[in-house]
């Protein structure tokens, strides 16, 4: 697994002390001619890192020990860089991974009819050679609040068809959208996206209090119509080539956010991935809000309920009023 | 021309919110029915959240029969009186409805009794309709005058005590019978989250013997106020009134329920009727259909927010 991230290790240290005098190791075995890929990375790491004769940046570039195939998968948590305690290996510093979002605050006016938001992050360290490369894997999570909801199955009960059962989710999201350079499954174990959360979540669902008493199968079927449902309204949302990386280390995710979508916070997550392990993650937050009028009728309707009933009526009477004189005047 | 509706929170066209609110309209001036059974059903239809579908739907009645009623008030078919006695009535059932609706709630049936509601009296009230109004149809062919008023028809009703005069309606009878339809239709309004038209319709018509003209005009009358009630009271429990779809429907609905009153002059009575009583099955049907049609998606999900729980 380490295999190619050993000799990226090694073809960084060797272009790091010089072009042309090639040291041991299998970057002497590159045969430049045939791999325009690597060569090309190499002239854009030469342009970029300054000369190799000012080493101030990283300066030990010793011979490369081994590169950070140490840390295990479990041991990945969402939310920090593992830039642990224990930083192996001076050679290849470890990769970081920036996001932000374009628009943070999102306006719902009454011309909402649904947007797009870019999520765009940037990989520290970059070890890609180019953007084709696929040497990385990128997943992004957009998320809202979690919400109590209750799932009800309908069953025939004496030939009517009537909501008999009912599961409660205590924690279901409002919203989400997950974009990723390939496909989730070919990015990493299973085990690897749950632990970091980066799905719909399935497993996250555990039916709460005053939920009906349902076999394990049962309850399977619960947590795959919340899936269909919420796919079916547009809420959650899976684009499996969402990500595109532009150059060695930026790259972007277009998210569409529906009509529908409710409003309230939104977290964005970004999760790098190198052959299965992740690598750095980071997240950035941003906002619905309604605005204006739409923003004023909300807030009058919850906080002076009464008034904004009156007024509903005062609204409806006077327009059925005015009609009628309209309406009266032109028939006389 | 797409609006965003903060308490559905969903965008919606428009121009397709003000044609529904017209034709429900016309069909409210016409009839004399706040059309709540159509536009309640239409809005869920599009996407709405129940809840909202139903405060919103009475705001639209309001206006809608507003418009109505001025109009019947204009032709002189409102008896004042009769309607304050069916308000009097109906506020009392709107309480009491409104209670029964969040023990139901609670229990988690709502959807089915109103289902259940909506079949049977709709079912109930439109056969008895039809059959009636296509009786008379035939009389009228036939040469007869429709629906003989009996002048003194002698039944257990009129021994009932607090006699008042309806001088519109050219009654003479006790207080209570209006007064318990105006409660009864009150509490299924509550319920059912309609103003009750449809079965007050009939029930002046048929019980108190009212004539047809001036019981639509007395409904849509009645229907104002009730509306009115139960629109502040949903805005007060549930904040699921949508002030931008009310405005949109009753923009649409007003002048709907214009050309409705001036289509019902042209109508016969019997005729009228019938066509609600058709109208009314229709919805019937539809309604009873999705009870008992094994549903494409057996499953349903309920976000537990913004006071719906």
């Amino acid at each position: 697994m380490s295999g190619i991230a050993r000799w990226i290790g090694f073809a960084w240290a060797a272009v790091s002390l010089a072009i042309v005098s090639l040291p041991n190791g299998p970057v002497t075995a590159l045969p430049f001619g045939l791999r325009p890929a690597a060569l090309e990375a190499d002239l854009v790491l030469v342009k970029k890192r300054p000369p190799p004769a000012a080493p101030s940046a990283q300066p030990p570039r010793a011979p490369a020990p081994a590169v950070p195939s140490v840390d295990p998968p479990k041991g990945q948590t969402s939310g920090t860089p593992p830039t642990g305690a224990a930083p192996p290996p001076l050679e290849t510093p470890p990769e970081r991974v920036e996001a932000d979002v374009s628009t943070r605050n999102i306006a719902v006016t009454s011309g909402f009819s649904g947007t797009e938001i870019i999520i765009f992050g940037t990989v520290a360290n970059s070890r890609q050679v180019s953007a084709e490369s696929g040497f990385y894997d990128v997943a992004v999570v957009v998320e809202g609040q979690g919400a109590p909801s209750i799932v009800r199955l309908k069953s025939n009960v004496g030939g009517l068809w009537i909501n008999a059962q009912s599961v409660r989710f205590d924690n279901l999201p409002l919203y989400s959208a997950i974009a990723s350079t390939r496909p989730l499954d070919e990015i990493a174990e299973a085990r690897v996206l749950t632990a970091n959360s980066i799905g719909f979540g399935r497993e996250r669902m555990i039916p709460g209090r005053g939920s009906s008493r349902v076999a394990p199968e049962a309850l399977e079927d619960y947590k795959w119509a919340v899936l269909r449902l919420k796919q079916q309204d547009g809420l959650y949302v899976r684009n499996d080539y969402g990500v595109a990386f532009i150059g060695r280390s930026l790259f972007r995710a277009s998210i569409k956010l529906p009509a529908n979508i409710p409003v309230g916070p939104l977290q964005g997550r970004v999760y790098l991935f190198h052959e299965g392990r992740l690598l750095a993650s980071n997240s950035a937050n941003l906002m619905l809000e309604r605005e204006g009028l739409e923003r004023l009728v909300y807030d009058y309707a919850h906080e002076h309920p009464v008034w904004y009933g009156l007024a509903a009526v005062l609204l409806a009477a006077s327009a059925g009023l005015a009609a009628s004189m309209i309406f009266q005047r032109a028939a006389s | 021309m797409n609006v965003y509706l903060p308490i559905a929170e969903m965008s919606m066209n428009g121009w397709l919110l003000v044609s529904m609110g017209a034709a429900v309209g016309f069909l409210s001036g016409l009839f004399g029915v706040g059309g709540g059974f159509i536009i309640t059903p239409l809005l869920i239809f599009l996407g709405i959240p129940p809840a909202v579908a139903v405060g919103t739907g009475s705001a639209q009645i309001v206006a809608s029969s507003m418009s109505g009623a001025v109009a019947q008030y204009r032709r002189d078919n409102v008896d004042v009186k009769m309607g304050l006695v069916l308000i009097a009535g109906g506020l009392v059932g709107t309480v009491i409805g409104v209670q029964v609706v969040r023990i139901l709630r609670r229990l988690g049936q709502f959807d089915l009794v109103v289902s259940l509601a909506y079949v049977t009296f709709l079912g109930a009230v439109g056969t008895v309709m039809l059959l009636e109004s296509m009786r008379s149809i035939q009389k009228v062919k036939a040469g007869g005058a429709a629906l003989k008023r009996r002048a003194h028809a002698h039944s257990w009703l009129d021994g009932l005590p607090f006699k008042m005069r309806f001088r519109r309606s050219k009654l003479y009878t006790s207080a209570v019978p209006p007064m318990t339809i105006g409660a009864f239709v009150g509490f299924l309004a509550a319920i059912m989250g309609i103003g009750g038209g449809f079965i007050i319709v009939p029930a002046l018509i048929y019980l108190l013997r009212m004539p047809t003209n001036i019981v639509v005009g007395t409904s849509l009358f009645q229907l104002v106020f009730v509306t009115a009630a139960t629109t502040v009271l949903q805005s007060a429990t549930n904040q699921t009134v949508d002030l931008p779809l009310a405005f949109f429907l009753v923009a649409g609905g007003v002048i709907g329920a214009q050309l409705g009153a001036a289509a019902g002059v042209r109508l016969k009575g019997e005729q009228l009727r019938f066509w609600l009583a058709a109208l009314v099955l229709l919805v019937c049907f539809r309604v009873g259909y999705d009870l008992v049609a094994m549903p494409a998606e057996l499953y349903s999900i309920t976000p537990l927010v913004g006071g719906l729980e």
